[in-house]
C-alpha cells in the first residue's frame, strides 16, 4: 500500500495548498497539524515558495527527507478552503488516513470555473474597474470587450504553456492595443481608464499580498521570492503597455494617445 | 455633505462589490463566499473614497483602505472558518496600483523620464502603504476579531 502513509498525506496536503496559492505559514501549520493528529514522531517541515522539505518517523521507520519542486501556482481558493476544512477535521480525529486520502483526492479534483463564466467575470471586472478609476460608461463598455479578449487569450496561453513573463507582456500589449484602437476609432473617452481597467486582471495582487503575509510571518526568503515575482510581473505589464503606446504613437504620427 | 456625492460614493461602493465578486470568480472561490469577498472589496473601496474625500492623498488612502479591508477579512475568516487569504486577496484588487503601473509604463516609453520616475515611485509607495496596512492588522492579536463567534 503506497497511499496510506500519514506522512505522505501531510505532504500531499501541503503540496495542494502551496500549488493553489496559500501562504507559507499556512502550509507549514497544516502539515504539522496533520502530522500531530496521526502521531508522526520528530516531524520537521520546511516550506519555500516552490518546494517542501519534510522528514518524520512513522511506525519506527524514518522517512528520509522528502522534497519536491512545486511548479508555478494557479490560484484556486476553493481547494485551499477545502484542505483547510479537511485539516481541521483531521485534527479533531474524524478521519482515518485512508478516508483523508479519499477526501484529498476529491479536493484536488475540484473543478476550475467554467471558461464562459470566467470570461464573463473578467469582462465585468475590467468594466467595473475602468469605471472605478474614473472612466465613463463608454470606457467601461470597451474595457468589457478588452476583458473578454484578455481572459480568452490567457486561457489560450495557459494551454500552450507560455512562460509567465511572456504571457504578461503579450497580454498587457494586447489589451493596450485593443483599448488604443477603440480609442482612436473615437469610441472611448479616456484611453488610460480603459487600459487600466483591463490590466487589473494581470496586476500581481496575489503575489504582492502573499509576499506581505510571508514577510510578516517571518518567512523572509519566500516573501522575497514572491516580492520579486510581483515586481517583475508589474514591470512586464508596464513594458507591454509602454511599447504598444509608443509604437502606435509612431505609426499614427504622434496622435494624442 | 451633498446628496450627489453620497450617491456617487454609494454607487462606486456597489461597483467595487461587483468587481470584487468578479475577481473572486476568476480565482475559483466557492460560491458561498462570494457575498463576503464582495463586502470586503466594497469596504476597502469605501474607506479609500472617504479618506480621499478627507484629503489624505492616494498613498494614505491606500493605507487606510488596506487596514479596513484586512480587518474585515480577518473577521470574516473567523466567522466563516475560512482562510484569510480568500477574502484578503479578492478584496485587495480595487487597491492594487494598476493605474500606477500603466502610467509608469506609459511615461517610460514616451521618454518622459521625470514623469516615469515620479509615477514609478508613487506606485511603489502605494504598494508599501498596502503592505503596511495588511501587515499591521495581521499582526494584531486574534481576540479582536473573534467577537462574532463568541457572541453567538
Amino acid at each position: 500500500m503506497e497511499n496510506v502513509s500519514a506522512l505522505e498525506l501531510s505532504f500531499q496536503m501541503g503540496e495542494t495548498l502551496l500549488k493553489n496559492g496559500a501562504e507559507i505559514s499556512r502550509v507549514q501549520e497544516t502539515m504539522e497539524r496533520v502530522a500531530g493528529a496521526y502521531e508522526i514522531d520528530s516531524f520537521d517541515v520546511y516550506v519555500l515558495t516552490n518546494a517542501i522539505f519534510a522528514t518524520g518517523v512513522e511506525q519506527g521507520i524514518e522517512h528520509a527527507a522528502r522534497m519536491k519542486h512545486v511548479p508555478g501556482t494557479t490560484i484556486h481558493f476553493g481547494r485551499i478552503e477545502a484542505v483547510n476544512q479537511l485539516s481541521r477535521e483531521i485534527a479533531q480525529g474524524q478521519h482515518t488516513v485512508e478516508e483523508a486520502f479519499a477526501i484529498l483526492k476529491e479536493v484536488r479534483a475540484l473543478p476550475y470555473t467554467k471558461l464562459l463564466l470566467s470570461v464573463l467575470a473578467c469582462a465585468v471586472g475590467s468594466a467595473c474597474f475602468s469605471y472605478l478609476f474614473g472612466g465613463g460608461w463608454r470606457d467601461a463598455l470597451i474595457a468589457f470587450f478588452c476583458g473578454v479578449a484578455l481572459e480568452l487569450y490567457l486561457y489560450w496561453t495557459s494551454r500552450r504553456g507560455l512562460s509567465k513573463f511572456l504571457t504578461n507582456l503579450s497580454a498587457s500589449a494586447l489589451v493596450t492595443f485593443l483599448g488604443a484602437v477603440f480609442f482612436l476609432l473615437g469610441v472611448g473617452e479616456n484611453m488610460d481608464k480603459i487600459i487600466i481597467g483591463s490590466i487589473i486582471r494581470l496586476v500581481p495582487g496575489v503575489a504582492l499580498t502573499t509576499s506581505i503575509r510571508d514577510f510578516f510571518n517571518g518567512d523572509y526568503l519566500s516573501g522575497a521570492i514572491r516580492m520579486l515575482d510581483a515586481l517583475l510581473v508589474g514591470g512586464c505589464i508596464a513594458v507591454g503597455v509602454g511599447v504598444v503606446v509608443r509604437l502606435l504613437s509612431l505609426v499614427t504620427g504622434g496622435a494624442l494617445l | 455633505m451633498n446628496p450627489m456625492l453620497l450617491f456617487t460614493w454609494a454607487f462606486q461602493t456597489l461597483i467595487a462589490f461587483v468587481s470584487t465578486v468578479a475577481f473572486s470568480i476568476i480565482f475559483h472561490t466557492p460560491r458561498r463566499e462570494w457575498l463576503c469577498t464582495g463586502i470586503t472589496g466594497a469596504v476597502g473601496w469605501l474607506v479609500y473614497l472617504i479618506s480621499m474625500g478627507l484629503g489624505s492623498g492616494t498613498v494614505g488612502a491606500s493605507f487606510f483602505a488596506a487596514v479596513a479591508l484586512t480587518w474585515v477579512s480577518r473577521s470574516f475568516s473567523f466567522a466563516r472558518r475560512a482562510p484569510v487569504t480568500v477574502f484578503l486577496i479578492c478584496g485587495i484588487f480595487p487597491l492594487v496600483p494598476g493605474a500606477g503601473i500603466y502610467y509608469t509604463g506609459y511615461h517610460f516609453f514616451m521618454s518622459d523620464n521625470s514623469q516615469a520616475l515620479a509615477t514609478g515611485l508613487e506606485t511603489i509607495k502605494i504598494a508599501i502603504a498596502i503592505a503596511l496596512g495588511i501587515g499591521l492588522v495581521l499582526s494584531l492579536p486574534r481576540f479582536l476579531f473573534t467577537w462574532r463567534r463568541e457572541g453567538k
